[in-house]
């Protein structure tokens, strides 16, 4: 569905240079929940920003069912972040001056036009709360992000980012700003959503365990990814939930 | 439709975005309320202006006049291709004069003259009434039917009164002693001990008309003294108490009076003098007018002066649709006349407004140069807007990075900062145009209440004789001034714009 080859990439600073990426090549299959584990700066994060296009490679290439779209447009490119890729951060990123229903809400305002707004807006509204209730969050409709915890946060993030019905959902960390317990009930809730709706989930992690519930690890050393990973990081699809 | 969701947001969440409203608002409220009243001073002046002068003069300075009879120049203007356009015409006399009368200062009952220069203009009353507003100028006369120099009853009797008893000794007396048949003449007022020194009492005594008396002489039969519309401001004097600061104005001449009024012959170096009688004040409400005008009858002027039948000036008023055709009347009309008497010579054809061209350009320039000055604070809120705009940029760096991440283009985050700028310029232009306008309106409200709390007059109604503040709300200035200040809000946010377009989403989404 997702592949990425050959992928490069070099950031500079003055005369300075991190060799981020260094020949990194990987597929992501449609409907897995795939993991990529390595150590902070091992290059997780610039992978993700890459294949969600919010970055450009340096060299190599990507391409989503078959089409290349690491080449495309900025327009283009902004409209794949729109409606086949859904992002969720560790620090959740909710704007606080919106409630939650609003940052919910926040790709469909981005993807309409205000007259296209007013006359979709009922649906958009109702597919919004189907999905703060999916994450558990139709009681918290009103509240601003710095009245929910960090649980409730993500979960808010979690339905922003499924609003638009991506088909890939990459996860920066999702559990990393958050205790064991919520973090756990995070994942399971990505689990559900993978198994129930067959959403792809490209998830970044430096947590072992919760990377071992994902049908596949990938470990990523000095910009490549490991090829020598322990067998046990790769397990059945859903038999970690 | 984010574009407006997080312009309405910002702008209801971010305080600081009040400054930049507030500083718009000010720039707007002030070039609003400086221009309506700029406009309102140009506008009543050159009323004003005109009000004494027609639309069109043939003028001259040779002391001998226009060459030939007044007659036979209008009738070569009538006869002219200009002659469709001539509604009125008024030959009359200017030229520069000495006037002399005397007071008696209330204080020592001194009596002493007092001579001025004027500029004494002959006119046949009824016909210059007819190319200006002269008539409405004449403080007795302007509501009833012609004006002319005419003296009434009661100025003729005072008149009589004071040349018949032969001066001031048994003026004095008589108002004293009521030796005469006058029983309800008034005692000339007792100057108050503390009263400041140099202020004046009128001349002469005056009947009480609350009482009636009888005139001494019959209103009707000729007038056996030539009138002369005065200067109101030289018939009276105003002094301001530099303590209580409140002003008291002393009639220092009235109707029946005698002035005397001197100036030079038509022919050689030949001074002329001739005594007049006050008839009426003459109040255009310039004050420079108002001190220096004295109208006479033409024909007293001219055999003063000997000019037998000739005058330097022949004011025409236009028809109405050709007065105010600016090009018609500085391309066609005064060509035209130019063409008619331009050879001949010293002949001037002038419109009234080169005839006050100096002043009123004067004018132009001032509310130029001062909206030139008064724009930097529409530039100040531009920059406040620029720094604060940076300063939100700076703030919402991580939030452009999500909306990023949620598929905003660059363009699209780029136009929330445009968009929040000009909605910042119109909320503040808004807000301005109401402050500006309202404080126009009540301007007089206003400056009554400054001038209470501070204690200082703000607006000293002596200077121009405007009862009030005069305001003239131009919409075109309101619009401009709007239009300048919303271009400025929107031009100065487009750079902490273009900063926040320019925002990488990865750098702004990778730490918290």
């Amino acid at each position: 569905m997702l592949a990425a080859t050959n992928l490069r990439k070099t950031y500079r600073r003055n005369a300075d240079q991190v060799k981020v990426l260094q020949g990194l090549s990987l597929d992501v299959h449609a409907g897995e929940f795939l993991s990529v584990v390595g150590a902070s700066g091992s290059g997780k994060s610039t992978l993700l920003h890459l294949l969600g296009t919010l970055d450009v490679p340096d060299e190599g290439t990507i391409t989503l069912n078959g089409r290349r779209i690491d080449n495309v447009s900025s327009r283009e490119r902004d409209e794949l972040r729109n409606t086949v890729f859904g992002y969720i951060f560790q620090f959740y990123h909710l704007l606080p001056e919106f409630n939650t229903l609003d940052n919910v809400l926040m790709p469909a305002y981005i993807s309409n036009s205000l007259v296209k707004w007013f006359a979709t807006r009922r649906e958009w509204r109702k597919r919004a709360e189907a999905m703060l209730e999916r994450v558990g969050l139709s009681h918290r409709l009103t509240h601003r992000p710095r009245e929910l915890s960090g649980g409730e946060m993500q979960r808010a993030a979690v339905a922003r980012a499924l609003l638009c019905r991506p088909q890939i959902l990459m996860a920066d960390e999702p559990t990393g700003n958050l205790d064991a317990e919520i973090g756990a009930d995070i994942v399971r809730l990505l689990r559900e959503l993978n198994r129930d709706d067959g959403i792809t989930i490209v998830m970044v992690t430096h947590n072992l365990d919760i990377a071992a519930t994902t049908d596949r690890v990938l470990r990523m050393t000095h910009g490549k990814l490991n090829t020598d990973a322990p067998a046990a990081f790769t397990r059945p699809k859903l038999a970690a939930v | 439709m984010y574009k407006f969701l997080l312009c309405f947001k910002y702008l209801r969440t971010r305080y600081l975005a009040f400054v930049c409203i507030v500083s718009v608002m000010l720039g707007v409220a002030t070039l609003i309320v400086v221009n309506s009243v700029m406009s309102g001073f140009s506008y009543k002046l050159q009323n004003r202006l005109h009000g004494i002068l027609s639309d069109v003069m043939i003028e001259t300075d040779r002391a001998d006049g226009l060459p030939g009879p007044p007659d036979a120049i209008v009738a070569r203007v009538l006869a002219s291709p200009v002659g469709k356009y001539v509604e009125a015409t008024s030959p009359t006399v200017e030229v520069m004069a000495l006037l002399q009368f005397q007071v008696r200062s209330r204080l020592t009952g001194e009596r002493f003259s007092i001579t001025k220069h004027v500029r004494m203009i002959g006119v046949e009353p009824a016909r210059h009434a007819k190319v200006g507003k002269f008539l409405e100028y004449l403080q007795r006369q302007k509501d009833g039917g012609e004006a002319s120099f005419a003296l009434t009853p009661d100025a003729l009797g005072r008149f009589d009164f004071n040349r018949d008893f032969g001066g001031w000794e048994p003026r004095d007396a008589n108002a004293a002693t009521k030796l005469l048949d006058f029983p309800t003449v008034r005692i000339p007022q007792v100057p108050p001990v503390d009263a400041p020194p140099g202020m004046f009492l009128p001349a002469l005594a005056v009947p009480d008309r609350a009482s009636s008396p009888p005139p001494l002489v019959p209103a009707a039969g000729p007038p056996r003294v030539p009138g002369v519309f005065i200067g109101h401001a030289i018939a009276h004097h105003t002094w301001k108490d530099p303590v209580t600061g409140v002003s008291e104005t002393i009639n220092l001449l009235r109707e029946g009076d005698e002035v005397f009024l001197a100036t030079v012959g038509a022919t050689g170096v030949k001074p002329v003098a001739s005594t007049f009688a006050v008839a009426d004040y003459f109040r255009c409400e310039m004050s420079e007018y108002d001190n220096t005008f004295a109208y006479v009858a033409l024909g007293e002027l001219q055999s003063m002066r000997g000019m037998g039948n000739r005058v330097n000036t022949v004011q025409i008023k236009l028809i109405p649709s050709a007065a105010g055709d600016h090009e018609l009347v500085h391309k066609t009309i005064i060509p035209e006349l130019q063409k008619l008497f331009g050879r001949e010579e010293a002949i001037n054809v002038v419109s009234w407004q080169q005839h006050q061209g100096a002043l009123l350009e004067a004018i132009d320039i001032e509310r130029g140069i001062l909206n030139l000055l008064l724009f930097m604070i529409v530039g100040v809120s531009g920059f406040s807007i620029l720094a604060i705009f940076t300063m939100i940029v700076s703030e919402k760096y991580r939030d452009i990075g999500v909306l990023k991440s949620l598929g905003a283009s660059s363009r699209g985050v780029m136009s929330i900062f445009v968009s929040y700028g000009l909605m910042l310029g119109v909320v503040g232009c808004g807000l301005g145009t109401l402050l500006g306008l309202g404080i126009t309106v009540y301007i007089n409200e206003i400056e009554g209440f400054l001038t209470l709390v501070t204690k200082q007059q703000i607006f000293d109604r002596g200077v121009y004789y405007f009862d009030k503040i005069p305001t003239n709300i131009e919409t075109t200035t309101v619009v401009l001034v709007n239009v300048g200040a919303l271009s400025t809000s929107v031009l100065f946010s487009v750079l902490p714009a273009f900063r926040a377009a320019r925002l990488h989403p990865v750098n702004a989404l990778r730490f918290e």
